[in-house]
């Protein structure tokens, strides 16, 4: 009977603090990462479809020689470089993780719109259907972000506020901050490609 | 430390706040939402029965949304937000797809879910809407682009993914008690954390999932998670 009872108060007790959000700390950060790791992803998959996209364009856009070698240097660029373990505490490799993505991004968007004097490469049905992968993956960046700069937020948050910040300080010591996107708006936005 | 009966006092003022927040928007109010009148009746009562049937063959659920106006927001954001809010297709599965049109800004958009951004791919999505809708649009024919357009999408969905789920059966156990108390903390849990913010993403095979509300009209979205896949076209 006393063993019912004890359960009882601890079962009790743990309902409270759930209450209390002892957990919010832990679920967060895991949830913030799960968004790092789209965010990951997405970029993966842009930097997949660049060769592609560069190789058909080259076949077409033959005055575009430089236009061409900035994709592919900033594709290599943002693909070589090692991404840290501790990225998302590491306020130096993040900032370096973003920018060789920003590079890609504004590589890709001038070439988009020299593509614009070839109305032949424009008919292209390969071309076509790469340049709607590229935008589907753009908008998916720009999902992912948004997703993962809502997570870090939350998390960052409960780490600094009441109640959060007790448990942070009783429990969970070693929950580090994370480094967010700081984004001018206009790379934020999915390029518009019109047909 | 708070009260607790504080904290489910703040607690449900949030939810109540959220649930208001919801409500001033759009509502799911069937599989078609034909805001802008694009739709005859005939055509919409045909359309609504063609989605209906596709959906209890294969689980797939398509949702179709005509607005009058974006109201300033680019449509790839807005069909993002409608889609997870409404959580449309399964939250298993996350086999959803939005379309939707805006009048006013001539743009079409087609939200593809997770589960099923690798057989409507975003290029296919990009030529349905080039091929199969705006050129119905440019005519004018609004009701028959919308449509031409979801009978392709289904075509490139295919039909063939039926599948009868076994329910695994879910057995009253007899040690309820202890049961009965870990499902009480284990919803506490989950209610205090979808109480705030969004939910998360996916990620590696862990379904974020919206929170699918369930509508006056009997249709709901099922919990479907979306990415950000699909395509948009202007006309």
């Amino acid at each position: 009977m006393g063993s019912r009872l004890q359960q009882g108060v601890l079962l009790s007790f743990l309902v409270i603090l759930s209450g209390c959000g002892i957990n919010n700390i832990p679920t967060y950060e895991e949830s913030a990462k799960a968004a790092w790791s789209q965010v990951l992803n997405q970029y993966k998959r842009r930097a997949d479809l660049v060769p592609n996209l560069v190789s058909t364009v080259k076949a077409y856009a033959t005055h575009e020689r430089e236009t061409l070698e900035a994709v592919m240097k900033a594709r290599s660029n943002a693909t070589s470089t090692q991404i840290p373990a501790d990225i998302l505490n590491n306020p130096a490799a993040f900032q370096q993780f973003q920018q060789s993505q920003n590079q890609l991004s504004g590589a890709l968007s001038r070439l988009l719109a020299v593509v614009e004097n070839y109305p032949n490469l424009k008919a292209n049905e390969n071309f076509l259907s790469l340049q709607s992968q590229l935008e589907g993956t753009e908008n998916r960046i720009a999902v992912a972000r948004r997703d993962y700069i809502q997570a870090v937020q939350r998390y960052n948050t409960e780490l600094r506020t009441f109640p959060g910040r007790i448990w942070a300080f009783i429990l969970y010591r070693s929950a580090l901050p994370m480094q967010n996107f700081t984004q001018p708006e206009d790379v934020e936005k999915t390029p518009e490609v019109k047909f | 430390m708070m009260k607790p009966g504080n904290f489910f006092l703040i607690f449900w003022a949030f939810l109540g706040a959220q649930f208001l927040g919801a409500q001033a928007e759009i509502s799911l109010s069937g599989r078609i939402v034909d805001d802008a009148h694009l739709l005859s009746p005939v055509q919409y009562s045909e359309l609504e029965k063609y989605l209906a049937d596709y959906e209890s063959k294969t689980s797939n659920q398509i949702v179709v949304v005509t607005l009058k106006s974006l109201e300033g927001k680019n449509i790839e954001e807005y069909a993002l937000e409608l889609g997870r809010r409404w959580g449309i297709g399964t939250k298993e599965k996350n086999n959803g797809v939005l379309v939707l049109i805006a009048l006013e800004e001539r743009s079409v958009r087609i939200e593809v879910a997770y589960g099923l951004e690798d057989i409507l791919t975003d290029a296919q999505a990009k030529i349905i809407i080039e091929r199969n809708i705006l050129p119905y649009f440019r005519r004018g024919e609004m009701g028959e682009g919308i449509i031409q357009g979801v009978h392709t999408i289904v075509a490139t969905l295919g039909g063939e993914e039926q599948e009868l789920r076994s329910s695994d059966d879910e057995q009253v156990s007899n040690w309820s008690f202890l049961l009965f108390i870990i499902a009480m903390i284990f919803i506490l849990f989950i209610r205090s954390s979808s109480g705030r913010g969004p939910r998360p993403p996916r990620s590696g095979g862990i379904f974020g999932g919206g929170d699918g509300r369930s509508s006056s009209g009997g249709f709901s979205g099922g919990g479907g998670s979306f990415g950000g896949g699909g395509a948009s076209g202007k006309w």
